[in-house]
């Protein structure tokens, strides 16, 4: 395959998989107004899920017995990716429900974070959510049989029969799984419920009066988008057919997507895309020509990076905290007399 | 003689608090958590390896230049990103989100700045300790002494600062009412700056020290944020006093229950430390969220 066309599909893969990931953190932070500094929790979670429990279900799928899963782990992933390589519907029925308890285990951890989520004020519960984040990381790299702890494990891969097109057609199913999720968000966002919660976002004490039960719309938005978030992180363990623990850092997992919402917009579903399209794309062609400017360096270009990525943000937040597509107000199509944003009498901000 | 575990509990129980004060200053004037403030200590632990293994200097004089060193760190922070964030309306949630850029930043400034030392210098900057630099005072590390020298002389300065100086009574007016101390001609951002300033030094220091007990590398500090939150949430977040005693509180509790359970249950608990915190701060506050200080506060109006 001509280099570029793997370029484009690896830029495929990262825009998808932190589309997904920004798009909850849009769902929870820019209609919900829950400001989530753990989001790595969730990513880790799912991931750490498909690193734990896809390889075990597969060794028992396909009957591979008497080898310990953690400290003969290649081994293992080695025969069961050739078992895998020949039977689609095999690698389905690793796949698939890996992905479904992924997700529930998002979930769960999306409710437990709405117990300090319902109770405290932003910078509490900032505070609580980045301590949350850093645990599942001390764990996983701690505990070996979830993960692997320091050393990780390997993914069996349920595209193994793809051969050498299996990056292209891993990049085009994550990049479904991201539309998908981008509708859905979409679709929220100019639903009654998607004004529900911008209205308890702007003011919680209004909304409570008119009858809107304001914790319990919190908790169910935490655990739809813990949800999303720990799907992202079972793609992104099953495209790079592996968990490391220390892989799912802060810097990553939680300061990245929020710079990609900031970037866009995070109260806009268009806002999200562009965001993400930009920083992904930015990263990706930053990472190709990095490597040149080493030799002018007396140290790693990748804390050159850390640092022009933390500056963005700042800047960001600076001259455009609203990001590329602020907030419009919101018309629901088809809503009787519903008028275009640009005469909208009633304010919806206040 | 005393016994080392001891003498860890204490020891980190004193950097805790000098690292949790300096983040409850700029919490109660900005109402901002700052999320750089373990990368601020990680900034001053490089001061002493930079006097040891450079200058050939006695590590303990480089303590001053690690507080100026924290506090400019931290006075960029509020300059560049704090002030001109808070102007442009940005919320709270956008003035986390600009501390945790500065983290970045910080993370990115210190790994090259220890990648450049062991380039040009041939010096170990990850994983370093300036163990056998420190001195002996009756068979006790000098660390162990010079933290309770430092956290002394910083706290009645502050005190003293804070309660005895004109600026002081400025500092405390603007906590409590930044627009009325604005009217009455305080100047609102010099306090602010300096109340960064302050709070930066303080992590500096304490920073400075953490070479003289454990090896140090570049994280080091940000590991130490979940604990430096939790002290201060333990403190109540809202007033200095409690952000000592939190963190002198955890900081004992912290080391002394690791090494309890690695007794009773094993030596594979240790490195689930972390975990500590987060749970002390969960029960604080479900069941206290006013922290210490609320505690205390509130058994005296009982009496009243």
């Amino acid at each position: 395959m001509p280099d570029l066309l793997i370029f484009l599909f690896d830029l495929i893969a990262m825009f998808s998989i932190y589309l997904i990931l920004n798009l909850s953190l849009c769902l929870e932070f820019g209609y919900g107004g829950i400001p989530d500094f753990g989001k790595v929790l969730f990513v880790a979670g799912g991931a750490y899920l498909v690193g734990g429990f896809a390889g075990r279900f597969a060794s028992w799928m396909v009957g591979i017995t008497g080898y310990d899963y953690i400290r003969s782990n290649s081994l293992v992933i080695f025969m069961e990716n050739a078992r895998l390589s020949g039977d689609l519907w095999l690698c389905l029925a690793v796949f698939i429900p890996s992905i479904l308890l992924a997700i529930l285990v998002g979930a769960i951890l999306g409710y437990l974070a709405s117990f300090p989520a319902i109770r405290l004020r932003e910078d509490y519960l900032g505070m609580t959510l980045l301590s949350m984040g850093e645990v599942a990381r001390v764990i996983g790299n701690n505990y070996p049989d979830l993960v692997g702890g320091s050393l990780g494990v390997q993914v069996p891969d349920p595209l193994a029969w793809a051969g050498e097109w299996r990056f292209p057609i891993a990049s085009v199913v994550i990049l479904l799984f991201s539309i998908a999720v981008w509708l859905y968000v979409d679709r929220v966002g100019h639903s009654p419920l998607g004004r529900t919660l911008r209205a308890i976002r702007d003011n919680e004490t209004t909304a409570e009066s008119l009858g809107k039960n304001v914790s319990d719309y919190r908790m169910k938005t935490l655990v739809v988008s813990s949800a999303i978030a720990a799907l992202c992180g079972a793609l992104y363990a099953f495209y790079t057919c592996g968990v490391v623990a220390t892989t799912y850092n802060r810097l990553w997992w939680t300061f990245w997507p929020w710079l990609m919402v900031m970037l866009g917009g995070v109260s806009s579903s268009m806002g999200v895309l562009a965001g993400t399209l930009i920083s992904t794309s930015v990263i990706k062609l930053v990472n190709l020509f990095k490597e040149s400017l080493q030799p002018f360096l007396p140290f790693d270009v990748v804390w050159v990076e850390s640092m022009i990525i933390g500056a963005t943000m700042i800047i960001v937040l600076i001259r455009r905290p609203e990001g590329i597509f602020p907030e419009e107000p919101q018309v629901t199509s088809g809503m009787i007399g519903a008028k275009p944003p640009g005469d909208a009498s009633g304010d919806t901000k206040s | 003689m005393l016994d080392p575990l001891v003498r860890d509990a204490l020891l980190f129980g004193n950097l805790l608090s000098m690292m949790s004060l300096g983040l409850t200053l700029t919490y109660i004037t900005s109402k901002v958590p700052n999320f750089a403030h373990g990368m601020l200590v990680s900034l001053g632990a490089y001061v002493p390896l930079m006097f040891a293994e450079v200058f050939g200097l006695d590590p303990y004089l480089s303590i001053p230049v690690a507080f100026l060193l924290g506090g400019f760190g931290s006075l960029l922070v509020y300059v560049l990103a704090m002030r001109p964030i808070s102007r442009g309306g940005g919320s709270i949630v956008h003035l986390m989100m600009a501390t945790l850029a500065a983290e970045a930043v910080f993370n990115g400034v210190i790994n090259a700045f220890a990648d450049f030392l062991q380039e040009n210098f041939r010096v170990f900057s990850r994983a370093f300790t300036l163990r056998d630099l420190d001195f002996t005072f009756l068979d006790l590390p000098g660390v162990f002494i010079v933290s309770y020298v430092l956290c002394a002389v910083l706290f009645v300065a502050l005190f003293i600062l804070l309660t005895k100086t004109r600026f002081g009574v400025a500092m405390r007016a603007t906590v409590e009412n930044p627009s009325l101390a604005g009217v009455l001609g305080v100047d609102t951002n010099l306090v602010y700056a300096v109340s960064w300033f302050i709070s930066g030094g303080l992590a500096g220091v304490s920073g400075c020290l953490i070479p003289f007990w454990v090896q140090t590398s570049p994280s080091t500090g940000s590991n130490y944020l979940l604990s430096i939150f939790c002290a201060s949430v333990v403190g109540g977040l809202g007033s200095l006093a409690g952000a000592i005693a939190g963190g002198l509180a955890l900081g004992i509790s912290e080391i002394a229950v690791t090494n309890y359970l690695a007794g009773v249950v094993g030596y594979w608990i240790i490195p689930y430390r972390p975990v500590i915190p987060l749970l002390v701060m969960a029960v604080t506050l479900l069941l206290v969220p006013e922290g210490i200080t609320g505690l205390l506060s509130g058994q005296v109006r009982r009496k009243a």
